[in-house]
């Protein structure tokens, strides 16, 4: 008399058991489709993701086409059509719009999208790799380290160009790796970083490189006359004014986006935290160095030519966990879109909104995605789930 | 095919310098299913990790499936080796079967997309987990049981060679840990899984598990339900009096705490099993020996052998010999793991000395830690306690005379800049007997005591009128 119940009764129902993928609901009524995320989400995905594809090029389209000069978006097609070779409608628009969309409003148009996808790609690395809700792309020292950055290269006299981009513009790139470098190197203890010293780290070094920008402005008085043009970079806005710089920093978001898709599977584990990611097979130390360096060089990218976006590393990946889960197989392909026409949308809002006045993007993000954040969080009243 | 699946080879480890354990051995056949007791905070969870590859041995190897688990990639870990951590959470709303679908991970190719064998495996490991029914829920939202169940399927989802468990019925009702338990010994009868767990509810540990491990600071017993589940054993492990027998009707050991107001445990529940030593009280101890570091093994399983009650200590949990007497000693001093000797445990050893005909000094390290072990000793001795020392090296007569050349051997053993030997000269100077192995000592020993009750007694009959 070993035991009363009838072991036996186990293996004979798992083996009856019906594989799910063919009949999900056989004999289970209690649990309608619309309880199963898990169904739903893969269903959603193949909406959701055409649909983003869809309004990225329709934004960039409207983008392209509002502005000082209106350029109707047929013309702009034709155009753009014409420059494959493969297509030749008459022209029937001024050579000067020609030149305004193809050196002007594209680029700009389309370093609002990289700059979107990069800082929302960012985000997702970020909160997946801290296990935080509340991780941004700026968390760990960056946004300090690239505002230090600038500073310096205000108070440098020279005026140097670096593969295109200005002093400006390549100083905030290399004092946001250089903040994040150094906030991994304190944060590394023997050869373990956890994440508790890196959250702790960044945060120390947000503030010393904030003091240290703030006691070079004061102690400078030929800065403080300039301090506009610091502060301009430092509430964000689409800076670029060549194809080059686009293709520079397009090169750095292609590779960081593909990297970061090669860590999705790790970011799926590290979900469990780093021992039970560890249980999984992921060499956690590695990856965990791995994902810091990306998501350092798509936000570094970014900021070199915006400055300080905020709020797109954190609404967007939000809203689309809401949507799809929290796979980042689907999470970081969709976030890619939707932070790209995020920021195209919010670009072209600063743009119009007060023309020929433009307002910072970086100010148009917070306004924008504060309250849709602020909806996400308390809507339908039940507990935030993310 | 290797038949020896998970080997400890004398691994020592410690989380800061202090060790937690020393050159551990232990060895799990494929398709064994063993449980791991013990008390808190003694290693067991460590002893997993180690296991797991995820903490690395200070000395020795862990050898799974044949590699050394220091040159195995994690991901070749991941796919012959899983673990249900006691507890598992994560921030994420993943529904139960993408959560179940991450214990393919450590197969999956570079662009992470599930082949036809991934779900083929998911779904098996949903269905003996009897999970599938839950396969769309988010994983938060479920229950402590449920959560453990899925846990395992992600577990079994990896296919591993080998399971291990921290504490799988921690956070489970009784329904659940009967079910959880059933479930792991079917895969294990079925699928051949080997199996290794810590437990904390020896009860289920002795229904389930066909071998056991109790471990404190060290394997202090390793066999059978019947062969480690011993009451003397686990009262002095444990710290609490404990009873091991029969339920009247029931199959398999059970163990008992004791009830409020009682030292010892009441017989009223259990039929106690014929050659289990839970007869309390426990003799009294004759003879305190002092040892350590396995210098008293042999004597410990002479004197139990000759049926001689002693007490030994002060020992450092852990030690080879505290192991060992655990269960051969009547009475056992015991001292926290790798800690010098306590002014309150040196008070226990005292009164042990005033109480006990003799004492045996075994060969033991002598350092500054114990040294107060040697004062206590040469007291004793000065108030006139018998003394045997044991000093394997030096010549003895059959009468136990003065050793020639035991100074040398005691110099060679002492840790303490000569201090030690110096408390071993005085004890020389009141000639105690000195035997050169365990065996002599023995026979010593009864002599002493044999002579000392001619005494007592004619002393006694004397004071008769």
């Amino acid at each position: 008399m070993r035991t009363t119940q009838p072991r036996s009764s186990l293996s004979e129902q798992a083996s009856q058991a019906p594989p799910p993928s063919t009949s999900p609901e056989a004999g289970r009524p209690e649990t309608p489709l619309g309880k199963r995320p898990g169904l739903k989400r893969w269903r959603r995905a193949v909406v959701v993701l055409p649909l983003l594809l869809v309004g990225l090029c329709v934004a960039m389209l409207f983008a392209t086409a509002l502005g000082s000069v209106h350029i109707g978006a047929s013309e702009i097609l034709k155009l753009l059509l014409n420059r494959t070779g493969l297509f030749h409608f008459r022209q029937t628009w001024d050579q000067t719009d020609e030149i305004i969309i193809l050196q002007l409003r594209l680029p700009r148009v389309a370093g609002a999208a990289l700059v979107g996808a990069a800082l929302a790609v960012a985000g997702v690395l970020f909160q997946g790799l801290l296990r935080n809700p509340l991780a941004d792309p700026f968390l760990i020292g960056t946004s300090a380290g690239a505002g230090l950055g600038i500073t310096v290269a205000f108070l440098l006299p020279t005026s140097v160009l670096f593969l295109g981009f200005g002093q400006i513009a390549a100083f905030a790139f290399l004092g946001a790796l250089a903040a994040v470098a150094l906030v991994y190197w304190l944060a590394r203890v023997g050869r373990r970083t956890s994440v508790i010293s890196l959250l702790l780290a960044g945060v120390v070094v947000t503030a010393l490189m904030s003091a240290i920008q703030t006691l070079v402005v004061d102690l400078n008085a030929d800065l403080q006359l300039r301090f506009r043009s610091v502060f301009a970079w430092q509430s964000g806005g689409i800076a670029v004014d060549s194809w080059n710089q686009v293709g520079i920093v397009a090169v750095v978001v292609v590779l960081g986006l593909a990297a970061a898709m090669g860590l999705a599977s790790t970011l799926n584990a590290l979900a469990l935290g780093e021992e039970g990611a560890a249980y999984l097979g992921v060499h956690v130390e590695r990856q965990k160095a791995l994902l810091i360096a990306g998501a350092s060089l798509l936000t570094a990218a970014a900021v070199a030519i915006a400055g300080l976006v905020g709020f797109v590393g954190l609404v967007v990946p939000h809203a689309l966990r809401l949507l799809l889960g929290p796979g980042h197989r689907l999470l970081l392909p969709a976030s890619a879109l939707g932070g790209a026409l995020f920021l195209v949308a919010a670009d072209l809002l600063a743009r119009v909104i007060i023309a020929p006045a433009q307002l910072p993007l970086g100010v148009l993000t917070a306004l924008a995605g504060g309250p849709f954040f602020l909806y996400l969080l308390r809507r339908s009243g039940q507990d935030y789930r993310w | 095919m290797v038949t020896k699946l998970l080997i400890f080879e004398g691994v020592t480890f410690g989380y800061t310098n202090r060790p937690l354990f020393v050159e551990t051995h232990l060895t799990l056949a494929r398709g064994e299913m063993v449980g791991l007791l013990g008390p808190n905070g003694t290693g067991k969870t460590t002893l997993l990790r180690l296991a797991a590859g995820t903490l690395q041995p200070r000395q020795g190897n862990v050898w799974l499936d044949g590699h050394d688990l220091r040159a195995l990639p994690r991901r070749e870990i991941a796919r012959r080796l899983a673990v249900v951590p006691q507890q598992f959470t994560t921030p994420f709303a993943f529904t139960v079967r993408e959560l179940v679908g991450l214990g393919r991970t450590p197969h999956l190719s570079f662009l992470g997309t599930e082949r036809p064998s991934d779900r083929q495996a998911i779904q098996q490991a949903l269905a003996v987990t009897q999970t599938d029914a839950l396969a769309g829920r988010i994983f938060n939202e479920l229950s402590d049981g449920e959560k453990q169940r899925v846990a395992l399927a992600m577990a079994l989802a990896q296919q591993p060679d080998v399971l291990l468990l921290d504490e799988p019925t921690a956070h489970l009702d009784l329904k659940y840990q009967i079910s959880m338990l059933d479930l792991l010994q079917r895969l294990n009868r079925e699928q051949g899984l080997t199996i290794l767990a810590t437990m904390h509810d020896l009860n289920l540990a002795a229904r389930y598990f066909p071998r056991l491990v109790l471990f404190q600071q060290g394997i202090v017993a390793d066999g059978s339900p019947v062969e480690v589940l011993q009451s003397r054993l686990l009262s002095r492990v444990y710290e609490v009096p404990v009873e091991v027998g029969i339920l009247r009707g029931a199959t398999h050991l059970s163990i008992l705490p004791p009830q409020a107001g009682h030292d010892t445990p009441s017989h009223t529940m259990l039929d106690v099993q014929e050659g289990e030593d839970t007869k309390p009280p426990e003799p009294y101890p004759l003879v305190h020996l002092f040892g350590g570091g396995g210098s008293a093994e042999v004597l410990m399983r002479g004197l139990a052998d000759a049926g001689i009650p002693f007490s030994i200590g002060a020992l450092n949990i852990g030690d080879s010999d505290h192991a060992l007497a655990l269960r051969l000693a009547a009475d056992l001093i015991s001292e926290q793991p790798y800690t010098p000797i306590a002014p309150g445990t040196a008070g226990q050893v005292q009164q042990r000395l005033n109480q006990v005909q003799a004492q045996i000094l075994c060969p033991f390290f002598i350092g500054l830690g114990n040294l107060v072990l040697l004062r206590l000793a040469l007291d004793a001795a000065r108030h006139g306690l018998p003394t045997v020392i044991l000093e394997p090296g030096t010549k003895t007569t059959e009468n136990g005379g003065e050793g020639s050349g035991l100074s040398a051997t005691v110099a060679s053993r002492d840790y303490t800049g000569g201090e030690g030997a110096a408390l071993y000269e005085e004890l020389l100077a009141l000639h105690p007997l000195v035997a050169s192995d365990a065996a002599q000592a023995i026979r010593l020993l009864t002599k002493t005591l044999s002579a000392r009750a001619a005494r007592k007694g004619a002393t006694s009959s004397e004071a008769l009128p």
